[in-house]
């Protein structure tokens, strides 16, 4: 049994991780204006489609006097279609995106929980249901899921390169999968593909390091993965950049060609971009999935 | 010790460690650098990839070169490299060490002591006993430690003499006394002197002689003559060198008594000449106040030529009673008086009331019998000044009653009716001759010529101050010439005439050598020991070796004739001698002397002055290792990336090394830029808290009510310290003034008089209301006084109604603050500023005027709080608001005058302009 102290610090640290996170995803989501996703015809919803005139068939509650009363003509009043869409989210928590190149770049973990949040938020608001993949955290709608999803968000995960969760897939919905790829790619094909098969479309973020596309390093090195699994040592880093810069374009390539072949969407960030963009990319190529 | 090329090594087998560099460069080359760990998330796509060469990076060429260098500096460095390594052999025994110590030394007097030291550290080094024997200033031998005698180094100096002969022999004799054997180290001035030889021949027999001498030539400048209308100097050298130009500085007071060079003449020697001529040629004026010639860049007392009276011409005035009579010229009174004057004075001739305030040196009254009061008393005050009055007698002296019942306070004694005349025609007994002098007397030693004879005289009443005052008599005791002393001055009367109507003396050459002692005239010829005879001369300044004037202090008087040529010893030290009235110098060189250079004989070593002293260099070559070391450890640390977390703590330390006061700067930036940014007005710190905080105030209402109401858009003000900020920013200073602050420094006058030429403007406010009249009634008003009186302030005056204060933006003809005072003051218009027909205005001044002052305390009226409501109460009711208004318009009006200058009285051109308008 944990002792009462220590949980209470750690879930104290927790908390204090939060508003943060939660703070800047809110102020980057607020910099997005949007409404929710009208399907632009008239149907089940909230706000107003159009008035039009009342037909036969048309129950006599449904005319609207107000409209009705400036005239002859009685007409009815049509809502527009809404229906709200499940987005299940997977934002890589492995170690390996715990880097940052530089002090004044934020870490890739970082950088990536801040754009899933900030979606969420954007989605939440514009009234879809967001949840995370796998069983974790199903997809609710409404402002708690926001705190909720924070803070499933700023749990970092033990092992070195984590695997997208593609169990309890919902049909029909949106996913985003925010990480670096830089792990085994194979987990993501059987994901990507499980997911085209319940007609699951969504967006692939990948999320790299500045020095990860540059490969600035010379002299004798021993390169170690950030959860420390990993080794490798040379002795003329140097010499192997043009490799390197070779595997990651194929790596890319590969990302592309399973995007493409499973009808979702593939974007790349840096961190040493603006983040705001990359919101904006991700939720018009959301946009783009609920049209 | 092994000397290779200049420097010497204590342990020249360590050198061989440099063959292993080369070595050690392999090496170091062949072991790679350890690897850097880095956490690299991307190494999962690396996995697989191997290297396709198995050497690795090699560390940079310029580390290895920064490592080699500081292995081969620790090697050097131990090996114990001397610079300027001494490599003689050192002597043993006891060590004479002889100095010249005469003035020609001066010049190199700091090389010599050097080398003394030096000489006394290797004696040291040794245990060798040393003497120091200074043969201008010869003592016993006394050998003793090394140490001793550097602790005395201070105390050699040179003197102004060459080795007298009898100095010379003191020395001989100290070395006879010494009994043992020694070495000698000469430490020559290289001039030659007597009996050199035996000395040379005496030290040779005790031991080894060695000779240290400058290669330079000794430089000497003999007295200065007056020829031609010019100075005449001549500087002699004492080696036959190349061509050379050497200057001739001719030192003085400045009318300001303050001691500066009056002349500089380059003198040049040819090629192969000893001597080198200048003539300066300057106003009398100016030659008067020379008191010495030197040689430039150097200090010796043979480079120095003092100035005494034959120099100096003296300005003589002369008046004759009666008027000349044309074609009597050997009649005249002052014939002979001219023709005995002339080639060494310099005659004034004209009225009495003109020439007094001229200050000649002397004033000559021939036959003059009644002076008129006011002639009397401008007399009197110039012979009590100094001034000295020389007068002769004559038939109307002779018949008038000057000095006759009571002395005549400008005639040394009274006179008997008519005087007498014997030996005439008309006359008993024979002409009368001229008794010996008495040795108290000034003529003291003059021979006096057997054919002069007084046929005619005035006579003295005996009084009982009679005998006390004659300086010359006949041979029967009647008195020639007397003398009384008046404040500083003289009268001497002589009681015969100017001309040869009643003696013979002004025909003989007895007259003008009694004139030279009288001083009345300056001899132009250097006096010789004839000329000097029975004379005693008390020293004034006495020259050291160096060429500088000292007090003479109680040195003992010299008599004239050794004066003259007696040799220059610690009895005559050359320097400014007095007697009576006269100066004389005596100078270290003779007018026709050569400088004889010493020669030594083959046997003797002769070596230079210039000492290199032994420097060891290994320290120095040790530290570079380090430095080295310690750059190869941050050049590694650069190398494998771990200088990440200590770059910030070696940036800040570099900065802290390389920017003494980063702060200073950055805080004088700020300031700078603060105040320029922006228009800001300012006022002046006074160091009263209360008057500081209404100062900045009213600036700031002053700045608020511009910003309203003009285009002027001022910052807050600032408050300025004159004495360490720029002024230069700010288009007027505020200046509250309060008897308690500070007077500014010089520097801060500087400043202020620099902004106030620049086109600046401060505006004095004295808060009394009172000071516009320029009383100085109030302490605040005195204050101001003080405070401007170093100020380059132009005349002032009460502003005009028509000056463009009163136009430059609001049309005001009053200038109230929170008194409602009088006029403010303002630069004065030019005179010549008049109005002209149909235009408004005068054309006034073009500038803005540099000061304002007035007493209204505007600040306080123009003050606001943080609320921007007024600080201040000012009069009562709607008056007082009102006040107020004219206050802040006073301001605006300022501001504008200060930024657009004259541009409002541009507006004298607004008529014409509209006529042409056709308006």
């Amino acid at each position: 049994m944990t002792p009462p102290p220590t949980l209470r610090e750690r879930a104290e640290g927790e908390a204090g991780r939060l508003p943060p996170l939660l703070a800047r995803a809110e102020h980057l989501a607020g910099t997005v204006l949007l409404g929710e996703h009208g399907r632009r015809r008239a149907g089940l919803g909230d706000d107003f489609w159009q008035y039009r005139p009342a037909q036969i068939g048309d129950s006599r509650r449904m005319i609207d006097h107000r409209r009705s009363a400036r005239g002859d003509q009685q007409f009815v009043r049509e809502r527009e279609w809404q229906i709200a869409q499940s987005v299940m989210l997977w934002v890589d928590q492995g170690a390996s995106m715990r880097f940052a190149s530089t002090e004044t770049l934020p870490t890739k973990a970082d950088r990536a929980r801040l754009l899933g949040l900030a979606l969420a938020i954007l989605l939440l608001r514009g009234g879809e249901r967001v949840g995370l993949s796998g069983i974790g955290l199903p997809p609710r709608r409404g402002q708690v899921q926001i705190a909720r999803l924070a803070q499933a968000l700023a749990v970092d995960a033990p092992q070195d390169y984590a695997t997208p969760d593609h169990r309890a897939m919902i049909p029909h919905a949106q996913a985003v999968f925010i990480s670096d790829f830089l792990g085994d790619i194979e987990e993501l094909r059987v994901a990507l593909t499980k997911a085209a098969d319940r007609s699951v479309r969504g967006v692939v973020l990948q999320v790299l390091d500045p020095a990860e596309e540059s490969f600035p390093f010379q002299g004798r090195t021993i390169f170690e993965s950030v959860g420390g699994t990993l080794h490798h040592e040379t002795l003329k880093a140097g010499d192997l950049r043009a490799r390197y810069l070779d595997r990651l374009a194929r790596r890319k390539d590969e990302l592309a060609q399973l995007t493409r072949v499973t009808g979702w969407q593939m974007g790349l960030h840096h961190t040493g971009d603006s983040a705001q963009s990359a919101l904006l990319w991700l939720y018009r190529a959301l946009d783009r999935g609920f049209a | 010790m092994t000397v290779l090329g200049g420097i010497g090594f204590a342990a020249p087998w360590l050198l061989l460690g440099l063959a292993a560099l080369p070595i050690l460069w392999l090496l170091l080359r062949a072991v790679p650098p350890a690897p850097i760990r880095r956490r690299f998330p991307g190494v999962a796509l690396l996995l697989g990839l191997s290297d396709e060469e198995s050497v690795s990076d090699r560390s940079p060429w310029w580390l290895l070169l920064l490592r080699m260098l500081a292995v081969a500096a620790m090697i050097v460095g131990l090996a114990g490299p001397v610079l300027n390594p001494q490599t003689r052999p050192a002597g043993s025994g006891p060590l004479l060490i002889l100095l010249d110590a005469s003035w020609a030394g001066a010049a190199s007097w700091g090389d010599k002591i050097e080398l003394l030291e030096s000489q006394l550290t290797e004696a040291a080094r040794a245990s060798r006993p040393v003497a120091v024997l200074s043969l201008t200033a010869p003592e016993p031998l006394n050998f003793r430690g090394a140490d001793i005698w550097r602790s005395r180094l201070a105390g050699l100096t040179p003197q102004p003499w060459q080795p007298t002969g009898g100095q010379v022999d003191a020395a001989l004799a100290a070395l006879a006394d010494a009994g043992k054997r020694f070495d000698t180290h000469w430490l020559s001035d290289g001039l030659d002197f007597p009996q050199r030889t035996d000395l040379i021949a005496a030290l040779q027999a005790r031991g080894d002689l060695r000779v240290f001498q400058t290669g330079a030539a000794v430089l000497g400048l003999s007295p200065a003559t007056f020829e031609d209308g010019a100075v005449q100097l001549t500087v002699h050298r004492s080696q036959n060198l190349a061509a050379r130009e050497v200057t001739v500085l001719a030192q003085g007071r400045d009318p300001g008594g303050t001691a500066r060079t009056l002349a500089t003449v380059p003198a040049r020697f040819a090629a192969g000449e000893l001597e080198a001529q200048a003539a300066l040629s300057l106003p009398s004026e100016l030659r008067a106040r020379i008191t010495r010639f030197e040689i430039g860049g150097q200090r010796s007392a043979g480079g120095t030529a003092l100035v005494d009276d034959g120099l100096r011409r003296r300005e003589v005035a002369l008046i004759a009673g009666r008027a000349d009579r044309e074609g009597l010229e050997l009649l005249s009174p002052l014939h002979f008086l001219e023709q005995a004057l002339a080639p060494n004075a310099d005659l004034l001739t004209g009225a009495l009331e003109d020439l007094v305030p001229a200050k000649p040196d002397v004033i000559v009254l021939a036959d003059v019998a009644t002076l008129s009061p006011g002639e009397a008393a401008a007399l009197g005050e110039w012979v009590e000044a100094g001034g000295m009055l020389l007068r002769f007698a004559g038939p109307r002296l002779a018949a008038s009653d000057v000095s006759r019942a009571d002395e005549d306070p400008l005639m040394p004694v009274r006179l008997r009716a008519g005087g007498r005349s014997v030996g005439g025609a008309m006359s008993w007994g024979a002409p009368k001759t001229l008794a010996p002098f008495a040795d108290d007397s000034p003529f003291a030693g003059l021979a006096i010529p057997q054919d002069v004879t007084v046929s005619a005289q005035v006579m003295a009443q005996p009084d009982p101050t009679l005998s006390e005052r004659v300086i010359a008599e006949l041979d029967d005791g009647t008195p020639l010439v007397t003398r009384k002393r008046i404040g500083q001055g003289q009268v001497v009367l002589f009681h015969i005439t100017a001309n040869a109507e009643w003696s013979s003396l002004p025909l003989s050459g007895l007259f003008v050598e009694m004139l030279e002692r009288l001083a009345v005239s300056s001899s132009s010829t250097t006096p010789d020991a004839a000329d000097l005879k029975g004379t005693t001369w008390r020293p004034v300044q006495v020259m050291d070796g160096f060429g500088s004037l000292s007090d003479a202090g109680a040195l003992p008087g010299v008599a004239g004739a050794d004066l003259a040529d007696a040799p220059l010893g610690p009895d005559l030290r050359p320097g400014l001698y007095a007697s009576e009235e006269r100066q004389l110098a005596r100078n270290v060189l003779e007018a026709d002397i050569s400088l004889a250079p010493a020669d030594w004989p083959a046997d003797v070593p002769v070596e230079g002055l210039s000492v290199a002293p032994e420097r060891p260099l290994g320290g120095a070559l040790l530290a570079l290792a380090l430095i080295l070391l310690a750059a190869d450890v941050i050049a590694a640390l650069a190398l494998s990336g771990r200088l990440g977390p200590m770059r910030r703590a070696a940036v800040v330390l570099v900065a802290l090394l390389l920017m003494p006061q980063p702060g200073l700067a950055q805080e004088n930036d700020n300031f700078a830029v603060r105040a320029t940014s922006e228009l800001v007005l300012a006022h002046v710190l006074t160091g009263n808290k209360q008057l500081d905080e209404v100062a900045n105030a009213g600036l700031m209402g002053l700045s608020d009510t511009l910003f309203f109401r003009t285009s002027v858009e001022p910052a807050p003000p600032i408050g300025v310290n004159i004495e360490s900020d720029e002024l230069a920013f700010f288009p007027m200073l505020y200046w509250p003034i309060t008897p308690e602050q500070p007077t500014p420094s010089a520097a801060a006058y500087a400043k202020l008089n620099d902004y106030l030429r620049s086109g600046g403007l401060i505006l004095f406010d004295t808060r009394d209301a009172n000071v516009a009249g320029f009383g100085a009634a109030s302490p605040n008003g005195r204050k101001l006084q003080d405070l401007a009186a170093p100020l380059d302030i132009p005349p002032l005056e009460p502003l005009p109604p028509d000056h463009v204060l009163t136009r430059a933006f609001y049309l005001l003809q009053d200038f109230p603050g929170r008194y409602s005072g009088r006029d403010i003051w303002v630069e004065a218009a030019p005179p010549d500023a008049q109005q002209i027909e149909g235009m408004p205005f005068r054309n006034l001044n073009d500038n803005v005027t540099p000061v304002v002052i007035g007493g209204n305390d505007w600040a306080s009226a123009w003050a606001i709080d943080a609320d921007g409501r007024p600080l201040l109460p000012v009069g009562r009711g709607y008056a007082g608001e009102r006040q107020r208004e004219l206050a802040g318009r006073f301001g605006v009006n300022l501001v504008m005058h200060v930024l657009t200058g004259n541009y409002k009285s541009d507006q004298v051109h607004v008529p014409a302009l509209l006529d042409r308008l056709g308006q």
